[in-house]
């Protein structure tokens, strides 16, 4: 059972939830950029939290379905068709076999990364207990032409169920992303704090999957480079230049640079979904508070985390 | 000393000293172990790394206060026993010359030294692994002789092949996997050290000792190694 690749399109990687367990050995998180919209895929169709999906970027992409099954897509709107008929997102689509499911499109303020979910989820090939694709490490490859793309077989009718709206996704809203004041906070003063916190920063095109660099005024003077230490999902390094790097899933285990705090993970997967030039800003949250969010987030999703 | 901080929603990251030493190494390692022997079921991850060790832990089992007083006290109740002897020593063969050696040349001449002399040097002491990380497998080797220390390039190249053994400042180490890298290249190794499976991820932990001894261009070439 399975959908053939009939056009490669930017960029399309298969992902699950990461790769756990082996950071010791120097091995990326690696997984899903956006959460939010890789756990309603899942969820919409009964699937584990950890099924692999298709996470794809820009679209351009063109599948044809091999089998029959029922699909999820959210995430981006990036003009999602089936034989050319355009279909909505965030909810259960059964596909014929013989079907083409095409991206084509960027839509402005409507998010670069969608997913696509099938019933039992993408059934590639498990590395270090992961199906997550991270091209720095040549673990896996992107999807290409003429790829297989397997799934486990799946004969009975499932609920069309589709997200409430209120929790669908607006990739236009001004972004701010909360911070957890950690690591090395407290070696920043509190006017490198003032423009860390102050200043709206604008998303360098030069960002990817192992960090989303920030263009912005300088924060001057930054503490030197330090002893190199295990950096976490959202960290913050701040950089010689005085700017920050917000640390993503394919970022390496450890890193030298001091880090001003550390981003709420479900911020993050909004951050996933803004392109190149929108602008964010920071805000602290508590622990508690962001601990509790997760929590409520793993609970409802079945996160066994 | 032992100073314990939050490194984000759901995790903490462990300092045991400020300076890299081999017995802060030691000791780093030994708890690493304590604490995944212990808390396993609480983990997500752990990073160890010259001076610290951080780790993830699943929210829905453990709050933060909870979780860094269990580590806290696990520690503070276990004497650190130095368990060195019990590690294993990995040895590399290495080809050093000018075709796999890119940076050799200079560095012989700016060291003063013989390729010989280069080569006593590198290879005639053990090197511990402080950490690992950059790429999946990359284990950083200390202290190297103060003699070969040189910094890391001012420009990195775009490529350098897999099995390179490079030199930064005093630390050297091998690339697993071939990369973008800073690091002055000297020589390179017939052994694949790519980690494809399980048993490749065993071949270096923290606190494990490395050699790396000289072989000829025959010997590197029969043993699978390309020019």
């Amino acid at each position: 059972m399975s959908f053939q690749v009939a056009k490669t399109g930017l960029m399309t990687l298969i992902q699950d939830y990461g790769r756990y367990g082996y950071a010791e050995k120097g091995l990326s998180q690696s997984g899903v950029a956006d959460e939010h919209a890789f756990c309603w895929a899942n969820y919409l169709l009964d699937n584990h939290f950890n099924d692999a999906v298709l996470e794809i970027c820009f679209g351009g992409i063109e599948l044809k379905a091999l089998s029959s099954s029922y699909i999820a897509v959210t995430g981006a709107d990036l003009g999602f068709k089936i034989n050319g008929v355009s279909q909505s997102l965030w909810q259960v689509i059964k596909v014929n076999k013989g079907d083409v499911l095409s991206w084509s499109r960027l839509i402005k303020d409507r998010g670069f990364r969608a997913y696509l979910a099938v019933k039992g989820g993408v059934k590639s090939a498990l590395i270090f207990n992961s199906r997550s694709v991270n091209a720095r490490e040549n673990i896996g490859k992107l999807v290409k032409e003429g790829e297989i793309i397997p799934f486990d077989t799946h004969s009975h009718d499932i609920d069309k169920r589709c997200v409430p709206e209120m929790y669908i996704a607006d990739y236009k809203q001004d972004l701010v992303l909360h911070l957890i004041a950690c690591y090395q906070y407290d070696q920043f003063t509190e006017q490198q704090k003032a423009v860390f916190f102050g200043e709206d920063y604008q998303i360098d095109p030069a960002s990817d999957r192992i960090g989303c660099r920030l263009i912005g005024q300088k924060i001057e003077q930054v503490p030197e480079q330090m002893i190199s230490e295990g950096i976490s999902y959202g960290s913050v390094e701040i950089t010689h230049e005085g700017l920050p790097i917000i640390l993503l899933k394919d970022r390496p285990s450890i890193g030298g640079y001091p880090k001003i705090g550390t981003v709420f993970s479900l911020d993050l997967a909004k951050l996933a979904q803004r392109q190149a030039t929108s602008s964010v800003r920071f805000r602290l949250i508590s622990l508690v508070e962001a601990q509790k969010k997760r929590k409520e987030f793993n609970a409802f999703f079945g996160m066994q985390l | 000393m032992l100073d314990i901080k939050i490194a984000g929603e759901n995790s903490i990251i462990i300092y045991f000293g400020d300076e890299i030493s081999s017995t802060l190494t030691d000791e780093i390692a030994f708890y690493t172990q304590l604490i995944k022997q212990n808390l396993n079921t609480l983990l997500i991850d752990v990073v160890p790394s010259y001076t610290s060790l951080l780790l993830t832990y699943r929210l829905g089992s453990i709050n933060y206060e909870s979780f860094s007083q269990l580590v806290s006290e696990l520690i503070n109740n276990s004497d650190f026993i130095n368990q060195n002897t019990q590690r294993k020593t990995v040895e590399i063969p290495v080809l050093y010359d000018e075709s796999v050696g890119f940076d050799l040349a200079e560095l012989l001449k700016e060291a003063h030294l013989s390729l010989n002399e280069f080569i006593d040097l590198h290879s005639g002491q053990q090197y511990q692994v402080h950490a690992i990380g950059f790429s999946p497998g990359f284990a950083f080797l200390g202290q190297l002789d103060k003699r070969i220390a040189r910094p890391r390039l001012a420009n990195p190249r775009l490529s350098i092949p897999a099995g390179s053994v490079g030199i930064a400042d005093r630390q050297t180490a091998v690339y697993p996997m071939a990369s973008a890298g800073g690091w002055n290249i000297i020589g390179r190794t017939p052994l694949n050290l790519t980690l494809k499976d399980d048993n490749s991820l065993e071949r270096f932990a923290i606190g494990d000792t490395v050699r790396f001894k000289s072989i000829s261009k025959q010997s590197y070439l029969q043993q699978g190694g390309k020019l």
